[in-house]
């Protein structure tokens, strides 16, 4: 069981409330999708849950003890981050990167390779350095990366957004994969409907710092409640709906 | 070594190696030679015996210059290296130490930057008392301020970056983070610095030796050996002259190579080639008719380090007049470059070449900036960066209109508030007045729209207006453009990665792949019958709100080529499930229904079926046409 719960989180910057109250679960082995519009509040959230940055209200438990008191290396939660050009030491070659997140006493070099085929990399790359891959490639890398950790829990914030979209699908497939083949909870933060649909069991909707709406993925899209809820659903790009003029 | 590669990088090169080679070896050859008393050769003038004279003992001067080498480069290297190492102690301190410890440091070194340099050498060579140790103390703690400094801002930006985040969710800590993550990402400006400071550092010794506090007799150094000259320079200017040279040769040798370095590591561009990019000719394909954009075999190249690199490699389309035409493409496609050439936005060292560029029958270039202003409206993917930050957004509005109208500015200030209006921005005279950053991004977005209408614009180009924005406002913005070509029956040209975006707003859609357009085809048979491989693979990788979730999405193994990596051939193949021998030969974009082009073989061959019939016929066509090309229209 590992099970990540936000108890009334909240955090301010001065008067600005980034997150306001939050509480939600990330039931165990199952993926929480976390949708919303820039600044909605959503990268504070997963920031605060991985302890890069302490709440100023509630807690974040992980299968019930409070993130911000466990030492770094017991926080089995790990974040594959937007933009895979940046979240990978440009100095340090592939497997290093990776082999920096295992717990002490791991066989490196083995549980490399091991991973790099997890994510459908050749494990001979592991001497690569981050420029010689490709965007999808790097995103791989950052997902091996976070697995390396051991995780109870993965925070995925917009990891397909900074990617071409004929590299998009592969890797949400990876997600899926992994996610289902090794029972990972996950929450998977986007902004794209579309996206959070696809590999999500639960659906929350964020809104000016707020959960506005959550529930199972098929109800909140089918049958959603809250007014900001349709309005997203309302304004996605559908393939078969024409735009009219307004 | 890209430095070594220029000029300057290699003749500094050249004179630093000798500079090295000297301190190591001309005390042993010649350190006698340059101690030798010789009483009968007292301060003399220059001979063929003593290239630069003689000192006050009879010394030889040129072998004193030589010799001294060792102690000046020596001494330099020793007080930089104790300086710099200072300096990024300090400056990383901020990074390890705890928030207030943190703090303190930072501040002290604020303080201390605030000092000269040289009057802080001056003021620690009082405190350390005259004498080597004191100059070279004294320098290093000159320099250290200024490095502590440098270390603390690449250290900040570095530290902004995902990966350290990553590194710390991770649990790697501080210290760790520091040497493994930070200090090898900042190393490089460090050592151009460091390489700079060693410059300053000889000189400034050299200085502090001429003013006496710095090596002391019987030691001698370049700066002591100016000094000892400098008594009888009117007389015999050489001896001075001789260790003068050799302090600015050795300074200004440090100091451009740090120079060439700095310019080598901050510019990665590689020499130019000079020659333009080749032209190449292919068939107008584009369909005969004008349009207000008529575009045939348009070509961007830029000077790569290989020769040239050509992202958009000969694009034909034409946009008729109230037409919205959508181009989707990924990174590397060549869509933004090409809106940019069709509103001659490429800028050098970029070059444009096409058949026909024509903006409403006119050649493009020959257009006047005034009818371009009015007649061309163009959105950019930010609103934030396309308007100026320090101006009114009514302001930068009604620019438009006194520059290319002629309006007087409270004519050109109504129209600004009037196009406001029409672009739905409430209490438009209130907001013209306010500044971009007022604005939320969607309404930036729309005054960036409202900027273009104030002319008459017959074309309006898009390229991703919306990305940047919620979906909720890129909603808004899209009714917008679309409400503008009904209303003002201008055409648009939609740039977007968003085939779904495409879809629900344009009329036709052009899909760029690698430079090229691959299929161009009316928007309402997209869905149903798209011809090219990338086109259908495209659409089915795309979830939308209705993808099947329990089906893994369609992939399109591998990644597009950069622009750089083009190779002959189709460059869709490497990742199209239907490539054969074919393939190695690039298509051409060919018409296979009306208003509906294919560039991809497999089309032709079905068209080939059409034309003769039976499938038997076209195994043997086939087979003749693999074994040599016949038509030879993109021969390479």
């Amino acid at each position: 069981m590992s099970e990540l719960r936000f108890e009334s989180v909240s955090l301010h910057y001065g008067a600005l409330r980034a997150v306001d109250d939050v509480s939600l679960t990330v039931p165990s082995g199952q993926v929480v999708g976390l949708v919303g519009e820039s600044g909605s509040g959503k990268s504070t959230l997963a920031a605060a849950a991985v302890g890069l940055v302490p709440p100023t209200g509630g807690r974040v438990l992980l299968d019930g003890a409070d993130v911000q008191r466990l030492r770094p290396r017991d926080r089995r939660l790990q974040m594959v981050f937007q933009d895979p050009y940046s979240s990978l030491d440009p100095r340090m070659r592939i497997g290093q990167s990776i082999a920096e997140a295992m717990p002490r006493g791991t066989d490196r070099k083995a549980e490399v390779a091991r991973l790099l085929e997890l994510v459908n990399l050749d494990p001979g790359r592991a001497t690569s350095l981050p420029s010689r891959l490709s965007g999808g490639q790097r995103q791989r890398v950052a997902l091996a990366r976070a697995l390396a950790g051991q995780p109870k829990v993965i925070i995925a914030d917009e990891i397909t957004s900074a990617l071409d979209v004929s590299v998009q699908g592969a890797v949400l497939n990876l997600v899926r994969d992994l996610q289902r083949q090794l029972g990972l909870s996950m929450l998977f933060i986007s902004h794209n409907l579309a996206v959070v649909r696809y590999v999500s069991d639960r659906i929350a909707v964020m809104q000016n710092g707020k959960i506005v709406e959550e529930g199972p993925a098929e109800q909140v899209l089918t049958d959603p409640r809250h007014p900001y809820t349709r309005e997203l659903l309302d304004a996605a790009p559908q393939r078969h709906t024409r735009l009219e003029a307004s | 070594m890209r430095a070594l590669r220029t000029p300057v990088g290699a003749a500094s090169a050249v004179l630093l190696t000798v500079l090295v080679a000297l301190a190591l070896f001309a005390p042993l050859l010649w350190g006698d030679r340059a101690a030798a008393i010789d009483t009968d050769a007292l301060q003399q003038g220059p001979s063929a015996d003593h290239l630069l004279g003689t000192d006050s003992l009879g010394r030889d001067i040129f072998y004193r210059v030589l010799v001294a080498t060792r102690l000046t480069i020596g001494f330099a290297l020793l007080a930089t290296l104790i300086g710099v190492t200072t300096g990024i102690v300090l400056g990383a301190a901020p990074a390890v130490l705890p928030r207030l410890a943190g703090r303190l440091v930072t501040s002290v070194v604020n303080i201390a930057v605030a000092f000269p340099g040289l009057l802080l050498a001056l003021f620690f060579a009082v405190i350390f008392g005259a004498g080597t140790k004191g100059a070279v103390l004294a320098i290093a703690f000159a320099i250290a301020p200024s490095f502590a400094r440098l270390t603390q801002t690449l250290t900040a930006s570095v530290s902004g970056r995902d990966y350290i985040a990553a590194a710390r969710v991770c649990g790697v800590g501080r210290f760790r983070l520091l040497t493994r993550h930070v200090l090898p990402n900042i190393a490089e400006p460090l050592v151009i610095n460091a390489t700079m400071a060693a410059g300053s550092a000889l000189i400034a010794l050299a200085g502090l030796s001429f003013l006496g506090i710095g090596v002391q007799a019987p030691s001698y150094d370049w700066g002591r050996l100016l000094g000892e000259g400098l008594n009888r320079i009117y007389v015999t200017p050489a001896p001075a002259l001789g260790a003068a040279v050799a302090v600015v040769v050795a300074g200004l040798a440090f100091n451009l190579f740090g120079e060439a370095a700095a310019a080598a590591a901050g510019d990665r561009q590689q020499a130019r080639p000079r020659s333009l990019p080749p032209r190449e000719s292919t068939v107008d394909s584009g369909g005969g008719d004008d349009g207000v954009l008529t575009v045939r075999n348009l070509r961007v190249a830029f000077p790569g380090a290989a020769g040239w690199v050509t992202p958009v490699r000969g694009v034909s389309f034409t946009v008729r007049q109230g037409e919205m035409i959508g181009v989707v493409g990924e990174s590397g496609s060549g869509k933004s470059l090409t809106a940019l050439a069709v509103s001659r936005l490429v800028e050098r060292p970029g070059v444009v070449t096409a058949d026909r560029l024509e903006f409403g029958g006119k050649p493009l270039l020959g257009t006047s900036d005034r009818e371009l202003g009015t007649s061309l409206a163009m959105v950019f993917q930010d609103p934030m960066t396309s308007f100026n930050p320090t101006s009114r957004v009514g302001r930068q509005l009604a620019e438009v209109s006194e520059v290319h109208h002629g309006l007087s500015r409270k004519a050109a200030f109504e129209r600004a508030v009037d196009r406001l209006k029409a672009v739905r921005i409430p209490s438009a005279a209130k907001r013209a007045r306010q500044y971009p950053h007022e604005f939320s991004g969607g309404m930036r977005q729309r005054a960036m729209i409202a900027m273009g209408l104030m002319g008459e614009p017959r074309l309006v180009i898009a390229d991703e207006p919306t990305t940047a924005l919620d979906v909720t406002v890129q909603r808004e913005v899209l009714r917008l453009l679309a409400r503008i070509r009904a209303e003002r029956s201008a055409a648009v040209l939609l740039i977007s990665h968003d085939i779904t975006v495409v879809a629900q707003t344009c009329d036709r859609v052009l899909v760029m792949y690698a430079g090229r357009i691959v299929e161009e085809l009316p928007i309402d048979e997209l869905f149903t019958s798209a011809r090219h491989p990338y086109t259908t693979a495209l659409l089915a990788a795309v979830p939308d709100l209705d993808t099947d979730r329990e089906a893994p999405l369609a992939v399109i193994p591998g990644r597009p080529p950069e622009p750089g990596e083009i190779e002959a051939g189709c460059p869709f193949a490497p990742r199209c499930p239907l490539a054969h021998e074919r393939c190695r030969q690039e298509p051409e974009l060919i018409a296979v229904d009306d208003g509906h082009r294919v560039a991809c073989w497999r089309m032709e061959a079905e068209l080939v079926d059409a034309a003769v019939g039976a499938p038997e016929a076209r195994q043997t066509g086939e087979t003749q046409r693999a074994s040599g090309p016949s038509d030879g229209g993109s021969d390479e």
